[in-house]
């Protein structure tokens, strides 16, 4: 027998609304709509009838969990058309903040997953070590979610206590090494609740632009900090993590990697980070002219287009978030699934629908 | 295929910049192009419409393909349809969905252009309201 579920747009295990609507044949999912929309802001709308230095606060309220990519994207494409040379050491602060965030964002997202596979300690570690980032990104700018680090042309803020931050790094390195990669890897009921569910194979990851560790868990080796690098990226020894399986697994085992790399990275930057200023001056209008701008943030690519006619408000800003690429993947991940998986996979997602819908 | 192979079977007047390299196309070969992509293993990244100041407006599809970003560009006269590629690539379907919500452009070769960020009921083209009350 065949029927359909609606689920949502309110759901228990997420804070944001959408709607997914899953047809099955008794318990295997045949299907699967999507409705979002219900957290639309008109950010870009507002984007165009606010000075650039207004929209740099207002980009930074895209996403409460990757908000420094956001302004740090658009400050680099307006960087890009006004041909503004960043200063060295405020691009390795931008590496070292945006790589906190990487931390925040995937210890966020594995602590949800521990508690989705109902492994309710290991949510609790997971919590626990994500505070010690927490405070370190506090240290930095004084603020947990905005951090209103970016500026055109460089940074806001030093960083005032390397040491601490190299510690509280070290710190999470060392017990993601030792707890949470390993149980990822090799327990049983993580396995048996995660391997082959929600399967989205390599041809499908291209086909709908699947972008970040939803890719790389499809084996699309693909991270923009390697592959076109900006800021200090390509003065830093990192890996990519990637996995050929395309399953639940696969994208949980790929996060949990890119937090050790991310850790690697911000200890090589706070080591070298160079002497100098952090930034070019008061910039408050770039020449005509487009660019597109493109980051690696937690969730994968940021892509920013923006044009301005010389005057101090951008003419268009375009932003396509990693979970507006990556969300509509669900309806291949979940068909032919069991409908007690569809959370699950959903969550393995890790999806952001207040920055999708902006 | 390489982003060089790609843009050589492609052809035309490739322009590189800092951010990649754009080819400007009549609408008529976008569709071609993106089967190209597809076939040379780009991912699609966005579909970025922008107004000009003739009732025109400027669309640019952007692929990926190894870290190198790969635009086409064209120009729609005002009124008239761009091309889907949506059936070509399946992430193009919200980007085109999008695109019809803000600037309230059709796209010929696919069904129906549903709305995505807002109601059925909405006006689409909520991008060329001048004024916080057009806000939805």
């Amino acid at each position: 027998m065949s029927y359909r579920i609606p689920i949502g747009p309110y759901h228990l295990a997420l804070e944001e609304p959408y709607k997914i609507e899953l047809d099955c044949q008794g318990e295997r999912v045949t299907g699967a709509t999507l409705k979002v929309g219900f957290n639309f802001r008109g950010i870009e709308w507002l984007a165009e009838r606010k000075n650039i230095t207004k929209a740099i606060a207002l980009m930074e309220r895209v996403c409460g969990i990757c908000s420094n990519v956001h302004s740090m994207t658009f400050c680099m494409a307006l960087e890009q058309i006004g041909a503004v040379e960043v200063p060295p050491r405020a691009q390795y602060v931008r590496v070292v903040v945006a790589e906190l965030e990487r931390l925040h964002s995937h210890l966020l997202w594995a602590g949800i997953a521990a508690e989705l596979i109902g492994f309710q300690t290991l949510f609790m570690q997971v919590f626990r070590l994500r505070e010690c980032v927490m405070d370190a990104l506090e240290s930095i700018s004084g603020n947990r979610v905005n951090y209103s680090m970016n500026r055109i042309g460089g940074v806001n803020r030093d960083i005032a206590h390397p040491e601490a931050v190299r510690q509280a790094v070290s710190q999470v390195q060392d017990a993601v090494s030792r707890t949470l990669i390993p149980l990822f890897t090799t327990d049983q009921t993580v396995a048996a609740r995660c391997r082959g569910v929600g399967k989205f194979s390599l041809a499908e990851a291209i086909a709908y632009g699947a972008v970040g560790p939803v890719a790389r868990a499809s084996g699309l080796d693909t991270d923009i900090r390697r592959d076109h690098p900006y800021l200090a990226y390509n003065a830093l020894d990192f890996a990519v993590p990637t996995r050929p399986e395309g399953d639940v697994l696969a994208r949980i085992v790929v996060r949990a990697l890119e937090i050790v790399e991310s850790c690697r990275m911000i200890d090589q930057a706070l080591e070298r980070i160079p002497a100098g200023p952090l930034h070019a001056g008061d910039i408050y209008t770039v020449p005509p002219g487009e660019a597109v701008a493109r980051i690696e943030g937690p969730r994968g690519e940021v892509f920013y287009y923006v044009r301005s006619d010389g005057s101090d408000t951008p003419t268009r800003v375009k932003v396509r978030t990693p979970s507006f690429a990556n969300i509509p993947t669900v309806t291949a991940m979940v068909r032919g699934s069991d409908l007690a998986d569809v959370p699950l996979i959903q969550g393995a997602l890790d999806p952001c629908y207040s920055c999708t819908d902006r | 295929m390489s982003a060089a192979e790609i843009r050589n079977q492609i052809g035309g007047s490739w322009a590189e910049r800092d951010d990649g390299w754009w080819l400007p196309l009549p609408p008529e070969q976008v569709c071609a192009a993106a089967r190209t992509m597809l076939a040379g293993g780009a991912r699609f990244v966005a579909l970025v419409a922008s107004p000009g100041s003739q009732g025109e407006f400027g669309l640019s599809w952007h692929w990926d393909l190894k870290g190198t970003l790969l635009s086409v560009t064209t120009t729609l006269a005002a009124g008239r349809p761009a091309p889907s590629i949506a059936d070509i690539y399946v992430g193009a379907d919200w980007a085109e969905r999008e695109t019809r919500d803000y600037y309230a452009i059709t796209f010929e070769g696919r069904d129906a252009t549903p709305t995505l960020m807002l109601r059925a009921e909405d006006a689409p083209g909520m991008m060329l309201s001048p004024a916080e009350e057009g806000r939805p």
